[in-house]
């Protein structure tokens, strides 16, 4: 039982882990609809920059979170701008161009770094809960909490401010809510450059955890897809717990079936839920049709 | 006798028809043989040869995947399973059973299209991005069942193909006939996507991927259209897989499965190329693989991840100047050159 | 006729120097380093080329090999095609005489094939798959120790280090073994489970991880439910220190731990910290901390790196590197070039004693040319430094064993 409870618990915090780094992309695959190969090279980036804030500038990691991503909102603002936004009338070359983009970032930082693996050293690191014999790791706790956090107010923004109704709006349908005289592209901008700053958010929570290679962001990225359209798209709730599924279907086939196959039966089980319901489990039925067809 | 006449993409005036399918073969029949010109050009250095014996493997790759990736305007990313299934059942029949790969070929293909019949049944009810993030996941799924299955695809290991050099064997000593080879799987491929698009599936594909609705709408049955597509593409792409066997003869999950190297290379390659175009996927080939080479060749050794660098920002730049793919550049080119050389 | 005869031998000199130098083109003699120098292994890839450099300038300052200077010219190469390539462009464009490497096996195999094609000698130096001598290519030579010299130190040590420290008898021993699940890890663990059940241990299970995951919590509670004595590991730097992270949060704490081939850096270090690794085993590529006696030239090794590089070498890997080269230039100056028949005569010939070199190995070639003399050693962490414990001669005296069973 006890065992049970573990996997439980571990396969909760890892869907934690799935959502953080899924919310951003959710925000950015839903309103912008391009494939962002590179939104695990942006969670590498703001790990990184965590480390060098933590290690070399001697900043608390949490508050190092804050101005990261606060960096990775500006990166995003720049990355959408200067290569996402021309591309707008060419789906298929923006999904190139991130792809260029994850080349690009990937192999900077190992020309920087020349593939040395960091990683942060601190007590916070090992802190672990026990609670009736039950273990969690502290840091795993944090990021479960920043990730309910950040969905429930992700929620609250899209529900009840202007930007964030706009982008609702976007994501129903596009041409609809250009005709409805919102500003398609500035809702791009933001969208993009928010979902960025989550990443950032994401990298700097994760940093305590893994050790940092410039390869880490391939790590996440499949999983991150999966969760979004599994979740449903431009659903935030759908995303959540999208990722909790995938990090308990992982942890409990990973126990009882075999770590080798874990990754393979969480991908079966994500294309069977697909199409049983193509739109994802919350997602509206049909959003992730309307807004395809338009592509100007 | 001008205002009335407009060019076609592919220059044909509107009002006279389409030009018989005898010429068309005989025209892109020329732009093959132009393309045997880089061959030619390094014929004596193995080096070159190598890399454009493996261009002309990747041309027809990209070009098998075109038929339901650019026609079709189904963008999957795992035909990486395909190429696999082919790689792996050729080698297999080879190495157990003695059979030539030259008649091994045809059993991977049809194995390879009777798995993507299989798996593209239910993925197609997904459009756009959710079927590529689909195709992916299910290229990560194989991935790891071709690790684990160790009987048969020698798990991590992989298989070994001794060097056994004979006609029979599809193993030579020369790199030039590597390249004649793989010159004649995309002359094959190339030619077959041309008979392909002038015919009635042809303009199937080309209709549901402007739009599926009104396809559906106009009476296509867009499943078995899709599926047919895929099948074809898959055939062609698990050729390809059992030719790459023979040619590098270590074959590993690590090194089938590669999302950049293989998978969505073949995506990139039509892209660059020009998707949906018939000699787009040659020239992107011939374009990408040589330029990924040399950038290794000369980078690679010096600044760690040096030459994939500059690779990226190719990329980046080929996306955001090359928007319509090279040919689409080049098609672009002459339509204004002729109208203003209109009289 | 004495003018006669000088010209005639004048021409013939020259003719027969211009034959030679279309084989040989330039005075100096180029070395083909084949490794991934971009990818996760890059690291690898760098430091083992690192190695082959320092072993070159040694030889360079002495006058070279065969009174020609040698150059180093590095292949970038992760996957088996890309191994051919950089084959076809060192041989065929860059005049390369014999290539050395490589980090990844199925890089090594591929690229050896079609070395042969061009008969020049492939000198690996660090790949470890078993297939790339087994296969019996004519060509292929290799230096440092494999999958099976990991397996077999990790048993014996096992054995004849772990198990008494833990008051037991091997055959009462229970041994979980967890491997990442792509060749280099499974090929070291099936030959581990087999050597470790010939000696009489209980191996209560077998683990395969993927290296790239992002949660190992569940190979974690598997081995925690089988309760073993020793739990060994062969895996990458990301993958094992995730695992005894989550070792750490999970409390699961066997009485001894023995990382394999990765483990022994700086890297686990800042991850994990010295009160955690206190006691971990590494069997690892020989380090440079080893008695002079074991490892002749080690702590010179030590200094050269440190001198050339500024810093000091992040993987151990370089040693086992610099090492493989000096005995291929031993082998070149002793077949007098790189021909490919006799490079091959002389290294069967070749006997050194182990302990002959800066790793302790010695050299002598199987029939399959696998050096038989090259063994990995292994180290225990130690307040914050990795100390070499075994084999015991290699271990300088007054060091002892730490944190044995783990507290």
């Amino acid at each position: 039982m006890e065992t049970f409870l573990n996997i439980l618990i571990s396969g909760i915090l890892l869907g934690g882990i799935y959502s953080l780094v899924s919310i951003g992309l959710n925000l950015i695959f839903g309103v912008v609809r391009i494939v962002n190969f590179a939104q695990g090279e942006f969670v590498m980036l703001a790990m990184y920059a965590t480390y060098f804030c933590t290690m070399h500038l001697g900043i608390n990691p949490y508050l190092a979170a804050l101005l990261v991503a606060s960096l990775m909102f500006v990166f995003g603002l720049a990355v959408q701008r200067a290569v996402l936004q021309p591309l707008q009338t060419e789906p298929m070359m923006q999904i190139f161009a991130t792809f260029g983009l994850l080349i690009l970032l990937e192999n900077s930082m190992l020309a920087v770094t020349r593939g040395e693996a960091f990683s942060l050293s601190g007590a916070y690191s090992s802190v672990v809960i026990n609670l009736f014999g039950l273990k969690a790791s502290g840091v795993r706790v944090v990021v479960f909490i920043a990730a309910t956090a950040i969905a429930a107010a992700l929620m609250l923004f899209l529900q009840r401010t202007m930007p964030g109704k706009a982008i609702r709006a976007v994501i129903q349908d596009r041409q609809a809510a250009r005709l409805m005289g919102i500003n398609v592209e500035r809702a791009y901008l933001l969208t993009f450059a928010l979902g960025t700053a989550l990443a950032g958010i994401a990298g700097a929570l994760l940093a305590p955890i893994y050790t940092l290679s410039p390869y880490i962001g391939g790590n996440f990225i499949l999983a991150a897809f999966a969760v979004v359209v599994l979740g449903g798209l431009g659903s935030v709730p759908g995303a959540y717990i999208g990722g909790l599924i995938v990090g308990l279907i992982e942890s409990f086939s990973g126990y009882y079936v075999d770590p080798a196959l874990k990754q393979a039966i969480w991908f079966v089980i994500f294309v069977a839920v697909l199409i049983i319901k193509p739109s994802g489990l919350m997602g509206q039925v049909g959003a992730e049709e309307v807004g395809l067809r338009e592509q100007s | 006798m001008t205002a009335i006449t407009q060019t076609l993409t592919n220059g044909q005036r509107a009002g006279s028809g389409p030009k018989p399918l005898a010429e068309m073969l005989l025209q892109y029949a020329g732009w093959l043989l132009l393309s045997l010109l880089p061959l030619v050009l390094v014929w004596n250095k193995p080096y070159w040869v190598n890399i454009v014996a493996y261009s002309y493997l990747f041309a027809g790759l990209a070009a098998a995947w075109n038929i339901i990736g650019g026609f079709g305007g189904q963008f999957s990313l795992g035909h990486g399973v395909f190429f696999a299934i082919g790689a792996y059942a050729v080698a297999r029949l080879y190495l157990d059973l003695g059979l030539t790969p030259w008649l091994a070929i045809y059993p991977a293909a049809g194995l390879a299209s009777m798995v993507a019949v299989l798996i593209s049944w239910p993925t197609f009810r997904l459009r756009g991005p959710f079927f590529a993030i689909a195709t992916m996941a299910i290229n990560e799924a194989c991935f790891a069942v071709a690790n684990y299955a160790d009987r048969l695809t020698g798990g991590p290991r992989g298989i070994l193909i001794p060097f056994r050099a004979s006609v029979a064997n599809m193993i030579f000593i020369e790199r030039w006939k590597y390249a004649v080879l793989t010159f004649g799987f995309m002359s094959l491929v190339v030619l077959l996507t041309v008979v392909l698009r002038r015919s009635r599936l042809g303009h199937y594909l080309l209709a549901l991927r402007e739009d599926e609705d009104t396809a559906r709408a106009a009476g296509i049955d867009v499943l078995k259209v899709k599926l047919i597509g895929m099948a074809i593409s898959a055939a062609l792409t698990g050729a390809g897989g059992g030719i790459f066997a023979m040619y590098v003869r270590v074959i590993d999950p690590p090194t089938l499965f590669a999302l950049p190297d293989i998978g969505v290379k073949f995506a990139l390659i039509s892209l660059i190329g020009g998707i949906g175009t018939i000699m787009g996927p040659v020239v992107g080939a011939l374009l990408i693989v040589p330029v990924e080479n040399f950038l290794r060749g000369t980078l690679g050794g010096m600044v760690p991840g040096g030459h994939l660098i500059v690779l990226g920002i190719v990329l980046l730049c080929a996306a955001l100047f090359l928007k319509r793919g090279l040919v689409g550049a080049f098609t672009a080119v002459l339509r204004r050159y002729w109208h203003g050389k209109a009289p | 006729m004495k003018l006669i005869s000088i010209s005639r031998l004048t021409i013939a000199a020259f003719v027969i120097c211009a034959s030679v130098s279309l084989v040989c083109a330039s005075e100096t003699l180029r070395i083909g380093a084949i490794n991934p120098y971009s990818g996760p292994l890059a690291l690898y890839g760098d430091e083992v080329a690192r190695g082959y450099e320092i072993a070159i300038d040694e030889a360079n300052a002495k006058g070279g090999v065969v009174g020609r200077k040698i150059e180093l010219v590095r292949g970038d190469a992760s996957s088996p095609p890309q191994g051919i390539a950089a084959v076809e462009k060192m041989a065929g464009q860059d005049d390369v005489e014999v290539f050395v490497g490589t980090y990844i096996s199925a890089v090594s195999n591929a690229a050896s094939d079609a070395a042969l094609r061009y008969s020049r000698v492939y000198w690996d130096t660090n790949a470890l798959a078993g297939d790339l001598t087994e296969r019996g290519l004519p060509n292929f030579i290799r230096s440092g120790p494999y999958a099976n010299s990991f397996a077999e130190i990790s048993a014996t040590a096992t054995r004849d280090l772990l198990a008494p420290a833990l008051e037991k008898d091997i055959k009462s021993t229970k041994v979980w073994i967890e491997h990442e699940d792509s060749i280099f890890g499974t090929s070291i663990a099936e030959l581990q489970k087999q050597l470790l059940e010939k000696m009489g241990a209980q191996v209560v299970g077998i683990g395969a991880h993927n290296y790239r995951a992002i949660d190992l919590t569940d190979s974690i509670l598997r081995a925690k439910a089988a309760g073993p004595d020793v739990w060994i590991e062969t895996g990458y730097v990301p993958d094992g220190s995730l695992l005894l992270r989550t070792m750490r949060d999970q409390g699961f704490k066997p009485a001894a731990i023995m990382m394999v081939a990765t483990g022994d850096t700086y890297e686990t270090f800042d991850a994990l910290g010295s009160d955690f690794l206190q006691g971990i085993t590494v069997v690892g590529y020989p380090r440079a901390d080893q008695t002079e006696v074991y490892g002749p030239g080690s702590a010179a090794y030590l200094a050269a790196y440190k001198t050339k590089y500024n810093r000091e070498p992040i993987a151990p890997q370089s040693m086992t590197a610099f090492v493989g080269m000096q005995m291929l230039l031993e082998a070149i100056a002793g077949a007098g070039g790189t021909d490919m028949e006799k490079l091959r005569a002389t290294a069967a010939k070749m006997d050194k004693p182990s302990s002959s070199y800066a790793t302790g190995f010695g050299v002598k070639f199987d029939e399959k040319f696998q050096n038989t003399r090259a063994f990995p050693t292994v180290v225990q962490w130690q307040a914050g430094k990795v100390v070499t414990v075994f084999p015991k001669s290699a271990a300088q005296p007054q060091v002892k064993l730490v944190n044995l069973p783990r507290q």
